[in-house]
């Protein structure tokens, strides 16, 4: 490993520009004559759209539905049998189906001004009944929002393998466990600047994404363009987390705009919009149930699950990859035989969803974790013991799962006890035992996941949503003084692919990483890509680039063989040189040779150059699968219901690590937004489908005094499929939050008989289910517990 | 439209504003400051901090005709303030940004708790940074960064 290479904890070369405020975000671009836009959005959640009244003297600065002759909705479909697909209107027209859905878009000078004219603007609406309540909308008298489907579910799944034979166990317990609407809430919202190139005849849109090249198909459908009349460029990108992952109505409203008046526009997605009208997630609920033996061995899991998918299908990951999901890794990282899940994706009068960081994976892990404590509580076990009777176990893998996952590596039972070892349960026990002096009631939760990352072809034709990931591309291509561009179609939205990608390159080239730049967020400059998404850029990226610079390198050698008067097989790339017996020439040389002086070059020269753009794929596509074992230690307070989390440990796997502190940035953030998720963030809608939360005063996201810093251990199980046996890990340290906390909070409620199953786990939900527990008149007495 | 006349990192600069624009918007809209980030216009997140007389305010609920005659340093003013320059080394070494977009009011608030608050405990700090939100990450590089730098300095 050089010192730059995969394994280096390489200071960022993004940083600076940052620091200084120079970085470049879509609300930053400038161009001459742009203007702003603002949006009129429906007011109502459900309703019959009659007419847009545009007063006359805003006519050409503000358009309806009918003025966008040509444009399509946006159809998300999925290839899952029974699916029904929603259509999108880009500008509402009949109907409007969620609280801030686009009804008329208006232009100005500035955005004050385009807010002016929005507010002149006269909507007709006749208000419907509306569906807040995914359970609700599956009766058979709901409302329906999509009339012509007959029902409010965009897909039903069903699996049942086997769950009869669990039907006589011992130990069997049921709860529904439900968890709340977030809003993703990257700092920088969304953002469009576009305006009509004539000279390329092409349509350039400036927004701030996570997969520019599928931007770029989904609007060239949507206004009819060829895909070479459209380039979309994504500049620095401010948090994405998932809600960067879609093709946006406002995206076509101002691509069509652009085309029709002739000068940049440009639209900025204020924090209200976000909060009230942009995509929401993680919206599930769970009627589950656990069959075990007495000794915690898992037999079987039963699940009824519903995902409230929201108004419209999103484009590209569909309405319906959150609850198939849900049925698809809801086992976990245990091993079990008997499972039975069925699954809704139901639509309702709310903003679409998107998959967030960690996707149905949070809820799931929310789900199983906190009856696997159950079962521990029901069988006298420390809820460790279950797990380690349930965990697959090292000498399995790989191991395919009852649901057909393939885990490629890994030893999971070594990272809870790493994991117990840095908690010290037994003086945690003690402390619980021994009662805290200010009256709060200690817990301590746990929660062991796996995450699939980098899944590809295999996975998502099985989907059949608008993107299949296949080959990874990516171009290396030597500069004439010996600098070395990567191109990659992925983008990042802080991963800090700049540098991490240039140490793959140095691993391979030797190339010090300031002379490697990377190119990346622009599709007219890079391979197309499905993007960034699912923890598969260091994979996949990764791969390709390492890939694409081996190509490199070898045309590199034969070129400085020629130099050095020897054959290609007698020289080694070594520290960004060619070396043969008789001496040395470096990478800068040959560059150099090859772009200004090919005269010394032999006329079989390689005429590809130093140039190469090369798909990659694992050796297996099903995913790589890192994991990790939680554990939570909090305090709670029975008066106040106020958690405070007193310990934190987190024992990851994620394969080799290209850069451990990249690593530990993306666990950290992970982990914050796990505690948003866990303790504080909660989108709620009242009955008519109004969103009650459109600040951050009322949404809470947690600040520096919410999240303490977890203790971070790491293990490195090579994946056997992938370059450098690198895993997809960024999603991890959001996926266990609200299930180990969860279960600290439920452990230390426990001598009250209270337990809470509904994430957020709030004071306010903690008071009510502390009282329910004394109304119920059960207490259980903490020594008994003990056992 | 009103007249202001203010000094914004250390030049004059003189405009016709309406009544409702915020000196966010005044800064980046017609003077290219766009290291002043906007991420909830309602004061909570901390992205549009920047200072005013030396004093971190929101910019994003400023309104500049209320600027006479202040003296406005944005992030990019900060180039060569020594303790920013300290600053931007601890980040870089913490890992304490990854998307940047919080990090121009990072800076600008974290410059204040050095510059202020004489050893302040990990806690302190925390809560010293509590109007400033980072979804990335976790907090735990920029703590450890502004700690790091207030250690320096003693």
């Amino acid at each position: 490993m050089s010192d730059q290479g995969v394994g280096a904890s390489v200071k960022r070369k993004e940083d600076d520009r940052f620091l200084r405020g120079r970085g470049q975000f879509v609300g930053d671009i400038r161009l001459a004559g742009m203007k702003d836009v603002a949006f009129v959005r429906s007011p109502l959640a459900h309703a019959k759209l009659r007419a847009v009244h545009i007063p006359d003297e805003h006519r050409g600065k503000a358009f309806a539905a009918e003025d966008l002759v040509g444009v399509k909705p946006i159809v998300a479909v999925s290839g899952l049998p029974g699916f029904k697909a929603s259509e999108q209107p880009v500008l509402a027209s009949q109907k409007v189906r969620q609280v801030g859905e686009l009804i008329a878009m208006c232009v100005g000078r500035t955005r004050a001004e385009a807010e002016d004219i929005a507010a002149s603007i006269e909507v007709d609406l006749e208000e419907l009944p509306a569906v807040h309540d995914m359970l609700a909308a599956r009766l058979p008298n709901a409302p329906l929002l999509h009339e012509h489907w007959g029902d409010n579910t965009f897909l039903e799944t069903f699996v049942d393998i086997n769950i009869e034979a669990a039907f006589d166990a011992p130990i069997k317990i049921t709860r529904e466990i439900s968890t709340a609407r977030q809003c993703m809430a990257p700092m920088e919202g969304r953002g469009t600047v576009v305006y009509w190139d004539s000279r390329m005849d092409q349509l350039v849109l400036y927004t701030g994404s996570q997969m520019p090249h599928i931007v770029r198909t989904g609007l060239a459908e949507c206004l009819g363009l060829m895909q070479t009349q459209v380039r979309i460029v994504s500049p620095d990108v401010g948090g994405g987390f998932g809600y960067k992952g879609i093709l946006l109505p406002e995206d076509v409203c101002l691509g069509w705009l652009a085309m029709r008046c002739g000068h940049p526009v440009r639209w900025l997605e204020d924090r209200r919009e976000h909060l009230t009208a942009g995509a929401n997630c993680r919206e599930h609920h769970y009627r589950i149930t656990v069959y075990a033996d007495r000794d915690g061995t898992l037999r079987g899991v039963d699940c009824e699950a519903t995902v409230d998918s929201g108004a419209y299908s999103s484009y590209p990951f569909s309405a319906c990859l959150e609850a198939a999901q849900v049925a698809s890794i809801l086992p976990g990282p245990y091993d079990f035989p008997s499972y039975r899940c069925r699954t809704w994706s139901v639509a309702t009068n709310k903003c679409p969803i998107l998959p967030y960081r960690g996707v149905a994976r949070t809820g799931v892990c929310y789900a199983l974790e906190l009856m696997l404590d159950l079962i521990a509580r029901e069988a006298g076990l420390e809820p460790f013991e279950v797990r380690m009777k349930n965990l697959v176990r090292p000498e399995q893998m790989p191991f395919d799962n009852i649901t057909k996952k393939h885990f490629d590596s890994g030893d999971y039972p070594e990272a809870l006890r790493r994991a117990l070892a840095t908690a010290d349960l037994k003086s945690v026990r003690e402390r619980q035992r021994r009662g805290e002096p200010d009256g709060r009631l200690i817990g301590i939760g746990l929660a062991v996941y796996c995450e699939q990352g980098a899944h590809g072809t295999s996975v998502y034709a099985g989907w059949g949503i608008p993107m299949v990931p296949g080959h990874e591309q990516a171009t290396a291509r030597m500069t004439p003084d010996g600098g070395l561009e990567l191109r990659v179609g992925v983008h990042s939205h802080g991963q800090s692919m700049e540098t991490t990608l240039a140490q793959v390159a140095n691993e391979i080239l030797g190339i010090e990483i300031a002379k490697i730049k990377l190119v990346h967020g622009d599709t007219e400059y890079t391979p197309y890509s499905t993007g960034s998404w699912g923890s598969r850029g260091a994979v996949m990226a990764g791969g390709a680039v390492a890939t694409a610079t081996r190509e490199v390198a070898r045309f590199a050698k034969a070129i400085g063989a020629h130099l050095l008067q020897t054959d290609a097989e007698s020289v080694v790339l070594r520290d960004g040189a060619v070396h043969g017996q008789s001496g040395s020439v470096t990478l800068a040389e040959i560059a150099h040779t090859w772009y200004r002086r090919p005269q010394d070059l032999p006329t079989s020269v390689d005429p590809r150059g130093l140039e190469a753009t090369i798909g990659y794929k694992p050796g297996r596509d099903s995913g790589t699968f890192s994991y990790a074992a939680h554990i939570a230690t909090v305090a709670v307070d029975p008066e106040t219901g106020d958690i405070e989390i007193l310990d934190y440990i987190i024992v990851e796997d994620g394969g080799k690590l290209i850069n451990p502190m990249v690593v530990d940035g993306q666990i950290y953030g992970g982990f914050a937004q796990g505690v948003g998720t866990a303790l504080y963030e909660e989108m709620n809608f009242d009955s008519s489908g109004q969103p009650l939360a459109s600040t951050f005063a009322d949404y809470l996201l947690p600040g520096p005094t919410e999240v303490p810093a977890p203790r971070v251990r790491h293990m490195e199980t090579l994946a056997p499929y992938t370059e450098f046996g690198v895993k997809g890990l960024g999603e991890g340290g959001a996926i266990a939050p609200p299930a180990a906390i969860g279960n600290a909070v439920n452990d230390a409620l426990r001598s009250l008989g209270a337990e809470v199953f509904h994430s957020p786990t709030t004071p306010r939900r903690v008071l009510e289910a502390i009282a329910a527990a004394k109304r119920a008149k059960t207490p259980v007495e903490f020594e008994e517990m003990q056992g | 439209m009103t007249k202001v006349s203010l000094t914004v990192n250390g030049s004059v600069l003189s405009a016709e504003v309406e009544p409702r624009t915020n000196l966010a918007d005044l800064l980046r809209e017609t003077h290219n400051l766009t290291g002043t980030h906007i991420g909830c216009e309602h004061g909570v997140c901390g992205a549009c901090t920047l200072l005013v007389d030396g004093v971190p305010i929101r910019s994003c609920i400023t309104f500049a005709v209320a600027c006479e005659n202040a003296k406005v340093t944005t992030i990019e003013g900060l180039d060569e303030d020594e303790i920013a320059r300290e600053l931007r080394a601890a980040f870089t070494t913490h890992h304490a940004l990854q998307c940047g977009y919080c990090t121009p009011g990072m800076i600008v608030s974290a410059r204040d708790i050095v510059l202020r608050m004489e050893a302040p405990s990990e806690h302190g700090i925390r809560v010293a940074l509590s109007g400033n939100l980072c979804r990335c990450t976790g907090y735990v590089g920029i703590v450890r960064a502004v700690q790091s730098v207030v250690s320096g300095r003693r």
